[in-house]
């Protein structure tokens, strides 16, 4: 958005054709446009007529209204699912912001090996998920894997981390952590280093301790990129679907099931479309209200009109 | 000048019209052969293209779950493949839904009967009376076995049906400890085992057909003969349970809840492995492991072993011309498949499962095949038996050979489920 405001204002100065310059953007967008028309918008659109349907693809769709809605508050197995992606969202939302902020505070200063640092912690997210998957299915072998194996030392029994339903769900997580933990700290690092040192400098010569610096100037003008990292890491923590997918399918007894994961089981295993399609309408809801939140947060800090 | 434009109008539809006779007729052909297997059947298919100029087939593999979601988005379309490649427990959906062609007097034209075909796989062809699919294989569990390990514990590999205490006296001497202890012995450590006798899946839908297998052994089917319920004595199915459950948690000779029985296999932590004829290429692949295979041990009265097998449909909604030439195709590959033995699948036509028997690692398979139990074959297949996560025979498994949990409440749950299904 900003690079279209400055564009506009170049064309202003350039040859006054105000009009015509402000055409141009959209007709760079048109070819998206039509993108996301066709495969992102009109399908979102079928797909709420879907949900009020009973569909298996090939015969012909029942209108059943918002039946698929109502059976799914008393599917045991969609409340298990949205349980247990609340509860991947507990554990891995905190850990991904607070962690990511730390990292970030760390490879921001001034410390030899900053930049190797910044490159290995961020290095993970440009994996595939179900590589990530694979690699710490490994890792987390209850017998033969290599966690196991380094906790052994400290004379820890073999933990069945992807096979116990109390270790499963924490096992995913710590995949995920690891995976996608980068891509906070690049945001925040991004943030931080926008924040004038001058400001900080101030404080401290007002005699600020660090923590003083940090709580009053740092944070708070790092608070739009807080915000953002935090919708962006619910968002994505909501739909987590191919590190469970490939970890643990889902199991063991439904401990890992996530809402995205009962989604394709009804739609593609079980062919029952309008459900999977109904269930797709609450993850939608689910995001919409997130986004509107962190509008809501936004235009309070003054960061958006 | 107006004659010439006539001539030459002429001369480009002659030229166009040859043009387009001249290419080969092109036939889709689609299965779920993901792996080595797939490569296989890929040469076959360049061998009929070599043979068949007038004809072209192209074939397209991906997983099993994504290309039949694909069939039915490509049948709403009217776009379906040419040939159709699936398993016999899958035919009853898709034959209910009305998108395979019945097959039965093609069949016949092509000379093919019963009598020459692997019974499992002649029978897994039919759906209401009707056949709507040629048979390819047949694949069905066995126990891939280490052959050192085994000499290293000094035990001789069988080469034919065992009982089952037999197969757990061997699977306890194979199992060993890091004090070198087996299980049963004093001072026997189960949280330090070095070596297991057998990895076994328990957390996917395998530990479902390691039980269903045992359940036939008995004697029993899974359903009810209209197909409408859950069938089986619950005594039958909690004996078959506990069988399972004992080498876990009993005789500690499987390790609980493995991640990945294939590569502890491959690895030599486990000495024997139950798994299909599709592990026969990462065997194959694997440095150094001599193997072999023999069948799973008959635990109760019968001889039964899980298993399935691939066949060939044709699905509707195609001219007589491509209707033709797949027969053609269908008919050639069924007779021309022992080559297909080499992607580890069983040839379900007599002739040519001859040619598995000279293959090394097959006797397991080829002893289990006269007794192959496949599931029951029902419309609701892809429900009552799924492979998902939340599908209640996956559920039902993790709790008991995984969770250790008392198996009779766990199996009345599994029927419940079951039965929701069936009469939804």
């Amino acid at each position: 958005m900003t690079q279209i405001i400055i564009h506009l204002k170049v064309g202003e100065v350039m040859n006054g054709k105000k009009q015509h310059y402000r055409i141009i953007p959209y007709i760079f967008l048109i070819p998206y446009f039509f993108a996301f028309i066709t495969f992102r918008f009109g399908p979102s659109i079928a797909g709420f007529f879907v949900s009020l349907t009973r569909w298996n693809i090939v015969g012909q769709a029942k209108f059943v209204g918002f039946q698929n809605f109502i059976d799914l508050f008393e599917d045991p197995n969609f409340i298990k699912s949205l349980t247990n992606t609340l509860y991947f969202m507990l554990l891995t939302v905190p850990a991904l912001v607070i962690g990511g902020l730390l990292i970030a505070m760390l490879v921001d200063q001034k410390l030899r090996g900053r930049y190797v640092t910044r490159t290995f912690v961020f290095m993970p997210y440009v994996i595939m998920s179900t590589v990530v998957g694979v690699i710490w299915m490994w890792i987390f072998d209850t017998h033969f894997g290599i966690l196991n194996y380094y906790l052994s030392f400290f004379g820890i029994k073999p933990i069945a981390w992807l096979s116990s339903i109390n270790w499963a769900m924490p096992a995913v997580a710590i995949a995920t952590i690891w995976w996608t933990i980068g891509f906070n700290m690049i945001l925040f690092l991004a943030g931080l280093q926008d924040i004038p040192n001058e400001l900080k400098e101030a404080a401290r010569i007002d005699g600020a301790s660090s923590w003083q610096v940090f709580w009053n100037v740092t944070f708070p003008l790092l608070s739009p990129t807080t915000i953002v990292v935090v919708m962006l890491t619910l968002i994505n923590t909501f739909q987590v679907f191919a590190q469970v997918y490939v970890m643990t399918g889902g199991g063991p007894a439904m401990a890992t099931l996530t809402v995205v994961q009962y989604m394709y089981v009804q739609s593609f295993q079980y062919y029952r479309l309008g459900y999977g399609s109904a269930i797709a309408y609450i993850v939608f809801i689910f995001l919409v209200g997130l986004i509107l939140v962190e509008r809501s947060i936004l235009k309070k800090s003054g960061d958006i009109n | 000048m107006k004659f010439k434009s006539v001539l030459l109008v002429a001369i480009a539809t002659v030229i166009f019209g040859t043009l387009l006779m001249a290419q080969p007729l092109q036939l889709a052909f689609w299965g779920g052969w993901t792996g080595p297997d797939g490569n296989v059947m890929r040469q076959l298919v360049a061998e009929y293209n070599s043979t068949h100029p007038d004809v072209h087939v192209t074939l397209t593999t991906m997983q099993w779950t994504p290309l039949f979601t694909k069939f039915l988005i490509a049948s709403r379309g009217g776009q379906s493949p040419n040939i159709l490649a699936m398993h016999g427990p899958d035919v009853p959906e898709f034959a209910s839904y009305g998108l395979l062609t019945p097959l039965g007097s093609v069949i016949k034209a092509a000379g093919f009967k019963a009598s020459q075909f692997a019974t499992a796989a002649w029978n897994g062809t039919f759906y209401k009376g009707k056949q709507y699919a040629f048979p390819l294989d047949l694949h069905l569990n066995s126990i891939y076995y280490n052959r050192k390990l085994f000499e290293k514990a000094g035990l001789t590999p069988p080469t034919g049906w065992i009982t089952g205490k037999e197969f757990l006296n061997m699977a306890i001497k194979l199992t060993i400890d890091k004090n070198g202890k087996h299980p049963g012995q004093p001072g026997f450590d189960p949280n330090n085992i070095v070596q297991y006798g057998i990895a076994l899946y328990s957390l996917n839908w395998h530990g479902f057909l390691e039980w269903y297998e045992l359940l036939r052994q008995q004697g029993y089917n899974f359903l009810n003969p209209s197909m409408t319920k859950v069938g089986y004595p619950l005594k039958a199915g909690e004996r078959a349970w506990k069988w399972l459950q004992d080498l876990f948690f009993k005789y500690h000779v499987a390790p609980i809840g493995a991640n990945s029985p294939l590569q502890d296999f491959l690895i030599g932590k486990t000495a024997m492995l139950e798994d299909g004829p599709w592990e026969i290429p990462a065997m194959k692949a694997q440095k150094g492991l001599q193997w072999g295979t023999f069948p799973i041990p008959q635990v109760f009265q019968h001889k039964a072993v899980w298993g399935s097998g691939h066949v060939l449909t044709i699905p509707i909604r195609q001219d007589q011309k491509h209707m033709k030439a797949a027969e053609a195709f269908v008919t050639w590959l069924v007779k021309h498949s022992e080559k297909w033995a080499l992607s580890g699948n069983i040839p379900a036509y007599n002739t040519a499962r001859k040619f598995a028997y000279s293959l090394p690692g097959r006797t397991g398979f080829l002893a289990g095949a006269p007794y192959e139990a496949m599931l029951p074959r029902i419309p609701k297949e892809s429900e009552v038996f799924s492979s998902a996560s939340v599908s209640p025979i996956v559920v039902a498994g993790q709790d008991i050979l995984v969770r250790d949990k008392a198996i009779l409440p766990v199996m009345k749950w599994m029927n419940e489920q079951i039965n929701a299904i069936l009469g939804r």
